[in-house]
């Protein structure tokens, strides 16, 4: 596809136009919803005394929301900071495929690395799922300055959230910020819900939840770390062996 | 007092605790991602941690919840998200749908039985 001729060689607008128009499809229903969460997420930053500033660096840089609770909640829980380490890492760990997934979509024309991490940052769940919705109706040359585009406008949505929340929850009366501080929970657990789809799935959820209170207050701060790695193995072995079970 | 209660102190932890462990796997599907088989058993198991980790979470901030949620009984607590996910799963699997559900179901266990934390 070399051959192919640039339709607009020397109009450096172009890339511009097709970030705006990216940064315009964040304010959307799922765009929305991930600000709410964040609201949340700004919440639990005011109640567990984490600085907010730091919280909304977290939001740009991390640019995921199970890694930032499992990392200010376990710092709050005075979890030891190698051990949060490797949990954040595993939580990381559904990016990867979402990453595989999608860029084909955001790579564009000419394929090039550093616009590829670039693009990679961006991706969580929100832009995943909406990258596949958009960016196939999105010219192909104009598809990773979308892709940045939409990422860079759900990125300064969401830390606008943060900093909505971390002021609004001393604000608001009693059952308001209590709702508030649901937010986080009750994403995460539809999220789980509305990815599982084999029987590992339900199975990770299940043992994941029934290990957590087992585990609580281990030594070390690493209850996540057990709760996460004894129950995903767990289910994993059961799955895979169990006789009659074959998803 | 601990150093990340500073900004400084928090931002550090942010950046190599936070960041840089995450960021690996985006790196790596950029890196790796046409060479990485989604299906392999390796893979597989790695997604089984990550979603068993998920739920940990999701129990924890339910059992052991932090600032106001302190306030509101276990069931309460369980309940709302319970019915958070079964409107979910009722009401065309809209997760704004089950957000909503979830809320109004705390909200109103909140104030009938007159939490004020």
């Amino acid at each position: 596809m070399n051959a192919l001729p640039d339709s607009h060689p020397d109009d450096p607008a172009r890339p511009a136009r097709w970030f705006a128009r990216g940064m315009r499809a964040a304010v959307s229903t799922p765009g929305l919803v991930l600000v709410a969460t964040f609201i949340g997420f700004g919440g639990l930053l005011h109640d567990l005394g984490f600085p907010v500033l730091a919280g909304i660096l977290s939001t740009l840089l991390v640019w995921a929301l199970p890694a930032q609770v499992i990392l200010v909640g376990g710092l709050a829980a005075g979890a030891s900071l190698p051990a949060l380490a490797v949990a954040v890492c595993l939580s990381g760990v559904r990016l990867l495929p979402m990453v595989v997934s999608l860029m084909p979509l955001m790579r564009g024309p000419r394929p090039r690395l550093l616009s590829e991490l670039v693009c990679a940052h961006f991706v969580a769940v929100t832009l995943w799922a909406e990258g596949f919705r958009l960016l196939p109706k999105v010219a192909l040359e104009g598809r990773p300055s979308y892709a940045v585009g939409l990422g860079c406008g759900l990125t300064a949505l969401s830390m606008t959230g943060t900093a909505i929340g971390f002021y609004l929850t001393g604000a608001l009366p009693g059952p308001l910020a209590v709702a508030l501080l649901l937010l986080t929970p009750i994403s995460f657990a539809i999220l789980l819900v509305r990815n599982a789809r084999q029987p590992v799935d339900w199975l990770a959820i299940g043992l994941g939840t029934a290990i957590s209170p087992l585990v609580a207050n281990s030594p070390g701060g690493l209850d996540l770390f057990w709760a996460g790695v004894g129950g995903g193995t767990l289910a994993f072995f059961i799955a895979r062996y169990l006789p009659g079970r074959r998803a | 007092m601990s150093f990340y209660s500073t900004e400084l102190g928090a931002m550090l932890v942010v950046i190599f605790i936070g960041f840089l462990p995450n960021e690996v796997w985006r790196v790596l599907g950029v890196l790796f991602g046409r060479r990485i088989d989604p299906g392999s058993a390796w893979m597989q198991w790695v997604q089984a941690v990550a979603t068993a980790l998920l739920a940990a979470v999701v129990a924890r901030l339910l059992l052991v919840p932090s600032g106001a949620l302190v306030a509101l009984p276990l069931w309460l607590r369980v309940g709302a998200v319970g019915s958070g996910i079964a409107g979910f799963l009722i009401l065309r699997r809209s997760v704004l749908a089950g957000v909503l559900v979830a809320e109004a179901v705390l909200v109103a266990g909140a104030w009938w039985l007159g939490v004020s934390p």
